[in-house]
């Protein structure tokens, strides 16, 4: 990328973020570390070492984006605060194995929370 | 969502939007009908005992009989409908009969329950060979697994089941074709939505495409050809399965990620019933010498599969769930003992039979060449009074003392010569092979951080943290200097200094800051739950970071390794039988058979 310059304000950025004197470079890996920490812009369209999100479980689920991680494998495209979502998916029964679904297992859910965002530490875990 | 960070708004969040204004209104209707159809309460289904996959198992138990049969009835020939026609793990009945329980309001004394799931385990449960490759499911294990390679599975099948759950659910059963169609109703009935998840295709197939089913129809032709009820393996397993033979003394060697080897002993000892089993558990951490007693109870299911329960005297927050596999030939029994809100602690584990002399493997496995260690080979059994002739390390590695020769151990002090060539050596304790190596090496080249994707879960507000450990394993690039070649060599477990740096997923990215801390021992504690309003968009305490491991070599040299960690947001259901939930507030949430296995 040495040939590229930055004409705007975004261009500029990302290359104040990456390494000083490896212009353009973005790079990645999950095991090797030897060097500076700033090298490293892993953006959420980028996966340098893989061909697909990573998706860290065995046991993991595969939304887009999903519960734990987003279609990235990252956290940074998720329904952030979680609070936020919770109840919307509770009324719908969108993330059964994760929310507790309104029609069968947890129809009262949110009698002592009305609203997730404030009174969250209200809220009861549910074992089906 | 957090404007002018690039957070871009959630797929989830769409998606549920729409659903929700499609749903809400049809909700009572939709979801009455689907259950009408899936769940015709009064009178019990009638199945066809005659299928491709197989021909059903006959319930004989009469208590399972008298249990069940009010919904499900049995046919002159024994056949109980649904539950003759499919297979599973004891986790697998747990789960049907505690649905059975909280959806269809059956009335059952915690007893009767376990009496039913050991039988339905022993006589509907599946073979070895069936369970082997998805052990990772009842071992909770936190791995990289894929549908596609294990079980040349196809993508939209994958996708149809894992969107909401593991595939270890899926691939830990064996039904008809017939059952996994019922399983796919079950699923239509209980959770309407989804049919748009991902069990019908929205709309016309694409052009082109070579197959229109959809993916439901798809998911049910593949599993039942894949996972049918009538196997190979389960035919020859269950005609000669017997209560297993293992009362003894026998030899433990396992890992406990973040503090390294253990090695024991474990009297297994027959309880009041066949299959029952009492345990007295004494091991070792290699490392730090710290001496550990549990006293746990078994059960063994199926004639291999082990689950069991210790704890360190009467502290019940020390328990260990015991999930084991009995071997073929009744010598070696492994698995994994777990722990934790999330079952994210605990050592996988391997006992041998100690009848005789057991040599279970030596620590440390490396050494520096012109350096000297003492290095100790663990066993049970062993003969005592050996001395330095006896411990056979290899070329250019020399025994210089004897400090200690007794049944459980053998240590002594040893040198590796300057020139010693660099490699692995296979060792003998009095004639007798030590599994594992000594591996001498020159330098400490590259440093592997496992897991290299890790995840911890926020908690400690309202639900409990879910942590995540990090150890560090030691590489030297063996004789060619080349970094992940062949030749490499494994130095095994080593001590490092832990830190964290951001993973920069967006610009200006200040995960770290608020994710949680590593500890000195690559133990993460994740932050507290619910929204942060010292973050922007008051977002929760989620993130990815970077754990690094920095080894410190004897010369001053540095070397580092790392990992992606992945801190992210609490489950609100647990579904496992088992869990006996402590949560912050000291309140207890469980379930009626929660506590016994």
């Amino acid at each position: 990328m040495d040939h590229l310059k930055a004409i705007n304000q975004k261009a500029r950025r990302i290359q104040e973020h990456v390494a000083p004197g490896v212009p353009g470079e973005v790079a990645a890996s999950p095991v090797a570390a030897n060097g500076d920490a700033d090298l490293d812009v892993v953006a959420l369209e980028s996966s340098p070492d893989r061909s697909g999100p990573h998706i860290p479980l065995g046991c993991s689920l595969v939304f887009a984006p999903g519960w734990e991680v987003d279609s990235t494998g990252g956290t940074a495209g998720l329904c952030q605060p979680v609070e936020r979502d919770l109840f919307d998916c509770h009324l719908a029964c969108f993330w059964p194995a994760h929310v507790p679904d309104q029609l069968n297992h947890a129809p009262d859910w949110t009698g002592k929370c009305a609203a997730a965002q404030k009174d969250w530490r209200k809220i009861d875990l549910i074992f089906p | 969502m957090s404007p002018g960070r690039g957070r871009t708004g959630s797929g989830r969040n769409r998606a549920s939007g729409r659903m929700q204004s499609l749903s809400l209104p049809l909700v009572p209707t939709l979801s009455a009908f689907l259950l009408s159809v899936a769940f015709p309460p009064a009178a019990p289904a009638q199945q066809s005992g005659d299928d491709a996959n197989g021909t059903g198992i006959p319930v004989t138990d009469q208590l399972v009989i008298d249990t069940c049969d009010q919904c499900h009835a049995v046919d002159d020939d024994g056949m109980m409908t649904r539950v003759s026609y499919m297979r599973k793990t004891p986790e697998g009945w747990q789960q049907s009969i505690r649905r059975m329980v909280t959806l269809n309001d059956v009335e059952l004394e915690p007893e009767t329950a376990r009496d039913v799931v050991r039988y339905l385990s022993d006589h509907h449960g599946i073979a070895p060979e069936e369970l082997r490759p998805a052990r990772f499911e009842v071992e909770r294990r936190l791995i990289d697994w894929s549908y596609e390679e294990a079980h040349e599975g196809d993508e939209d099948v994958d996708r149809t089941c894992s969107s909401c759950h593991s595939m270890g659910r899926v691939v830990t059963q064996r039904r008809t074709k017939e059952e996994w169609d019922l399983l796919m109703s079950m699923h239509r009935g209980y959770y309407p939505l989804s049919d748009t998840q991902g069990f019908r295709r929205q709309g016309p197939a694409p052009r082109g495409a070579t197959d229109a089913r959809h993916p439901m129809d798809k998911a049910i032709d593949e599993l039942s050809g894949k996972f049918p009820l009538t196997t190979a393996e389960w035919t020859s397993w269950s005609a000669t399965m017997r209560p297993p033979r293992i009362a003894g003394t026998w030899a433990l060697r396992g890992h406990d990620p973040g503090r390294g080897p253990i090695y024991g002993t474990v009297e297994i000892s027959q309880g009041a019933d066949e299959g029952n089993f009492n345990t007295q558990i004494r091991y070792a951490y290699a490392r730090s010498g710290e001496q550990v007693e549990r006293d746990g109870r078994a059960i063994v299911y199926t004639g291999y599969q082990w689950r069991g329960r210790s704890f360190e005297g009467a502290s019940e927050e020390s328990a260990l769930r015991e999930v084991m596999m009995v071997e073929r030939g009744w010598n070696e029994i492994n698995g994994r003992w777990f722990a934790g809100d999330y079952d994210e602690f605990g050592p996988d584990v391997t006992l041998v039979r100690a009848d005789g002399p057991v040599v279970l493997g030596l620590h440390p496995g490396a050494l520096r060449s012109g350096s000297s260690a003492t290095v100790t080979v663990h066993g049970a059994n062993l003969p005592t009074g050996l001395g330095a002739a006896d411990l056979d390390l290899g070329p250019g590695v020399e025994v210089v003392s004897v400090t200690a020769s007794a049944p459980g151990m053998f240590a002594a002090e040893v040198t590796a010569a300057a020139d010693a060539a660099p490699g692995a050596r296979d060792v003998f304790l009095a004639g007798r092979p030590v599994p594992g190596h000594l591996t001498v090496y020159e330098t400490v080249d590259r440093i592997l951080v496992t897991p290299e994707a890790g995840m911890a879960r926020l908690g400690g507000g309202a639900f409990p943290r879910g942590y995540a450990q990090f150890e560090a394993t030691a590489f030297s690039n063996g004789a060619d200097g080349e970094p992940d070649t062949d030749d490499d060599l494994d130095l095994g477990f080593v001590d490092v200094e832990w830190s964290m740096e951001e993973y920069s997923a967006i610009f200006d990215d200040d995960d770290i800051e608020y994710v949680g801390s590593l500890d000195d021992n690559g133990l993460f504690h994740p932050a507290l739950d619910g929204p942060n309003p010292d973050r922007e968009g008051m977002r929760n305490n989620v993130g990815d970071v970077w754990t690094v491991a920095t080894y410190r070599g004897p010369d001053g040299t540095q070397v580092r390794g790392r990992a992606h960690l992945i801190v992210t947001v609490p489950l609100y259901m647990r579904w496992e039988p088992w869990r006996v939930q402590m949560v912050p507030g000291g309140a207890r949430r469980t379930s009626d058979m929660g506590s016994q296995r």
